[in-house]
């Protein structure tokens, strides 16, 4: 069909360039869109929090990640305001104490953010067309949870007191683990698959407003 | 029963009663409180207190049942934590020992202490869940003044939350009217159909998004210039008076907070060496 | 008094399409009006929908040509947040247009955007319900009503916006004939008792042409016929080219007129047809 032909011939740069005369706002849609990802997050976090739990919100295959990560790049800071809070929300469903997953926020600020900024930063196709894109991705993905994890972890759990120095790994390699693990199969998947009906879509963020 | 997102409440209840702002009060507010108690009577009290809250409400007490397997792999993985992984202390007092690893006294005192102050926090969440319709958490929200867009934003997430589990119950129950059934298939399999569900459910919510917006345009909804000013009526909040009975309960709490404070920290109460239910067990444990 | 809707060489062509979604559309609407558009699946008629308040070409992308004004303003003219207070749309999926947690929290939501007072807001609350016999669903929560009952809160949520024109896209596409035929009797209501301009997207006729004082034919992306009803169903052969098939009261005493059984006005609900019918039996 000649639009799936027309879909199919654009570009890296196309994807996040903005054409002469496009004009590209903020609107009502990135509003909605940050609701639905909450919504989705909150179903999906939650699922991955109950289904697969490790203890306080820290789980061995977090499938939450894949909105928090994905949602971000397809949608810039919108997705980046969705990843950080619902997990919140999630983790509260699944028994995690308020204030601990309060405590996490900054974690999955930087799980959210990271994956986003690297793909704008280096150009990359979110269709993942190339080894290069999936390099930036996955390399996005490990340097975010490594960072989410620590900040988690170390600062968080430890100081709630909520766990010993010694099991201070087990807790660390479950969030890195649990999160890089689901990511590889979810982020890939969704990126591949729906990339490129979101391009086209008014919801779309280039840059990270609109 | 009614069935809301956030959990099952009951049709009727003296909790509706009181203003959604002093729920949410109570429960940002006394979840605190764990944190400042180390005896675990006391938080174990505080747990027995709101389960009878949750009963005077007419919740469902079977409701619980969903939550006990959340417990029991807490207590597992702070077991794990404490004991299995406490390391090696020569200054504790060993009690036992496991294979090959010690089991200090000190490290299972910790474990209850922090099992003791994370389900407190866990059984008040449960309570606000289930005395909690989405409207009641609306109401708090703009109660607090949080601003319109906010509330709003919150109040979409849980819609679309609602959607998103209603769409993956029609998928499953068109794949169970196809005789397919997850049961008793392994786990890896699980995890690729469960892969396979999340593609049509964000397809699905990219469609939604628009027609959402869609929709909040087609009713005056905007997000920048003059009409995003417009000072709004808060209808909803017609239906709720902040009443002597809330003001008072909310004095309660405020109150209660800054008592246990001052005896905390003022007269040393809810300390471990004032509890009395961890000497009893540890001589339990050296003598058994 | 000018036209409330006035569009002139009307064209739009979404981006990444190949032919335009409405070509050379030009069509005036006087205010008060009860206009009935039909055609087959993409032939423009959403696109048409959108293009009058505005959701074309603010929300989605492409090119427009010509003009489309509301009340003597182009659309594009408007500020956020004022069109709505023109034009009311009610989309097909009731699913997808309830943003609320309760019936009651719709309703009232328009009007909290358009900054009506406590007072007020009961007053238009207290007509639309009445209007559209929601009264005791008011404290539902959405995913607890029936389909026809979320189209019929639909149509009040704008309804309670008091819009001058009022554009119904498909509303009764998703529901049963029951369902379908309480929504019809809102509008007719709403005809009988208001002067808003109404205008009906719709594939099913029967309840649609009693109601309607003109009629509207998109095919091919473009106007293909315009008339007042009568005169409208009068061009049956257009009709069934664009693949629209009249109502069955109609189609019937077309044949007989083809067949020089029948001459006169066609008969436009299933009661006058039965009427004429027993007319033409008693003359024999």
């Amino acid at each position: 069909m000649a639009t799936a032909r027309a879909r199919s011939k654009l570009t890296t740069d196309q994807i996040w360039a903005t054409a002469p005369g496009e004009k590209r706002q903020v609107g009502v849609i990135h509003i909605v869109i940050t609701a639905l990802l909450i919504g989705i997050g909150f179903v999906v976090g939650a699922f991955g929090s109950i289904s697969f739990p490790l203890g306080f919100g820290v789980n061995f295959f977090w499938t939450g990640i894949a909105v928090q990560q994905v949602g971000p790049i397809w949608f810039g800071i919108w997705g980046v305001i969705a990843g950080t809070i619902f997990p919140f929300f999630s983790n509260a469903i699944a028994g995690t104490p308020f204030y601990v997953s309060a405590a996490y926020i900054p974690a999955n600020l930087i799980q959210a953010l990271l994956p986003a900024f690297a793909f704008r930063f280096f150009k990359a196709d979110i269709r993942l067309n190339s080894g290069r894109d999936f390099a930036i991705l996955i390399g996005a993905m490990v340097v975010s949870s490594a960072l989410g994890a620590m900040w988690s972890v170390l600062v968080v759990l430890r100081s709630f007191g909520l766990l010993t120095t010694n099991s201070i790994p087990l807790f660390l390699w479950g969030w890195f683990g649990g999160n890089v693990l689901a990511g590889l199969v979810f982020n890939i998947i969704l990126l591949k698959a729906l990339s490129p009906v979101v391009i086209r879509s008014t919801a779309f963020v280039k840059r990270w407003l609109a | 029963m009614n069935k809301t997102l956030l959990g099952y409440v009951p049709d009727r209840s003296p909790i509706y009663a009181i203003h959604p702002f002093v729920k949410l009060f109570f429960l940002l507010v006394v979840s605190l409180f764990p944190l400042f108690i180390a005896a675990p009577e006391w938080n174990f009290g505080l747990i027995i207190f709101v389960l009878l809250l949750m009963w005077y409400s007419r919740i469902n007490m079977g409701i619980m049942r969903i939550y006990v397997p959340v417990a029991i792999s807490m207590a597992s993985i702070i077991f794990l934590a404490y004991v299995i992984l406490g390391g090696y202390h020569p200054e504790y007092a060993q009690i036992g020992q496991l294979l090959a690893i010690r089991v200090y006294w000190e490290r299972i005192r910790d474990a209850i202490v922090v099992y003791f102050r994370i389900l407190p926090m866990i059984v008040m969440m449960v309570f606000f869940l289930n005395t909690s319709r989405e409207r009641d958490v609306i109401v708090a929200m703009r109660t607090l003044r949080i601003p319109f867009v906010i509330t709003y934003v919150f109040a979409m997430a849980l819609r679309s939350a609602g959607m998103v589990i209603e769409d993956f119950g029609i998928v499953r129950q068109a794949e169970q009217a196809r005789g397919f059934d997850t049961h008793g298939k392994s786990l890896p399999y699980r995890l690729r159909k469960y892969v396979m569900y999340m593609i049509p459910l964000f397809a699905l919510s990219l469609r939604r998004a628009e027609e959402f917006s869609n929709a909040l345009i087609a009713r005056g909804f905007a997000f920048t210039g003059p009409a995003s000013k417009i000072k709004r009526a808060d209808f909803i909040l017609t239906h709720y008076h902040f009443r002597r009975l809330d003001a008072l309960l909310t004095a309660i709490i405020g109150l209660a907070f800054v008592a246990l404070l001052v005896l905390r920290y003022g007269f040393g109460w809810f300390t471990l060496s004032r509890s009395v239910f961890l000497p009893w067990l540890e001589t339990l444990l050296r003598h058994r | 008094m000018p036209p409330i809707v006035e569009i002139q060489n009307y064209t739009w062509r979404y981006l990444h399409a190949d032919v335009p979604a409405l070509q050379d559309i030009n069509l005036t609407i006087e205010e008060g009006s009860f206009v009935g558009v039909i055609g087959p699946n993409g032939s423009g008629k959403t696109t048409l929908a959108y293009s009058l308040n505005g959701l074309i070409p603010g929300q989605y992308q492409g090119i427009k040509e010509g003009t489309v004004k509301i009340a003597g303003t182009e659309v594009e003219s408007y500020r956020p947040g004022e069109l709505p207070q023109m034009v009311g749309v009610v989309f097909s999926d009731p699913e997808a247009q309830f943003t609320a947690m309760t019936v009651e929290d719709e309703l009232v939501f328009g009007m909290e955007n358009l900054g009506l007072s406590i007072p007020e807001i009961r007053e238009r609350l207290e007509w639309v319900t009445d209007l559209t016999q929601l009264k005791p669903l008011l404290e539902k929560p959405p995913y607890e009503i029936s389909g026809g009952q979320k189209q019929r809160v639909a149509l009040a949520a704008v309804l309670a916006m008091m819009p001058r024109v009022m554009v119904l896209d498909e509303p009764t596409s998703m529901l049963d004939p029951m369902s379908r035929k309480r929504v019809f009797d809102v509008l007719a209501r709403l005809k009988r008792e208001s002067h808003n301009t109404i205008i009906v997207i719709e594939h099913n006729l029967e309840n649609l042409v009693p109601l309607a004082d003109r009629m509207i034919l998109l095919h091919n992306s473009r106007m293909a016929l315009s008339d007042g009803t009568e005169a409208f169903f009068r061009q049956v052969d257009t009709l069934t080219e664009a693949g629209v098939y009249p109502p069955g009261g109609i189609a019937f005493f077309h044949a007989l007129m083809k067949h020089g059984a029948f001459a006169g006005e066609l008969p436009l609900t299933l009661d006058a047809a039965v009427a004429r019918l027993e007319g033409l039996m008693s003359h024999e």
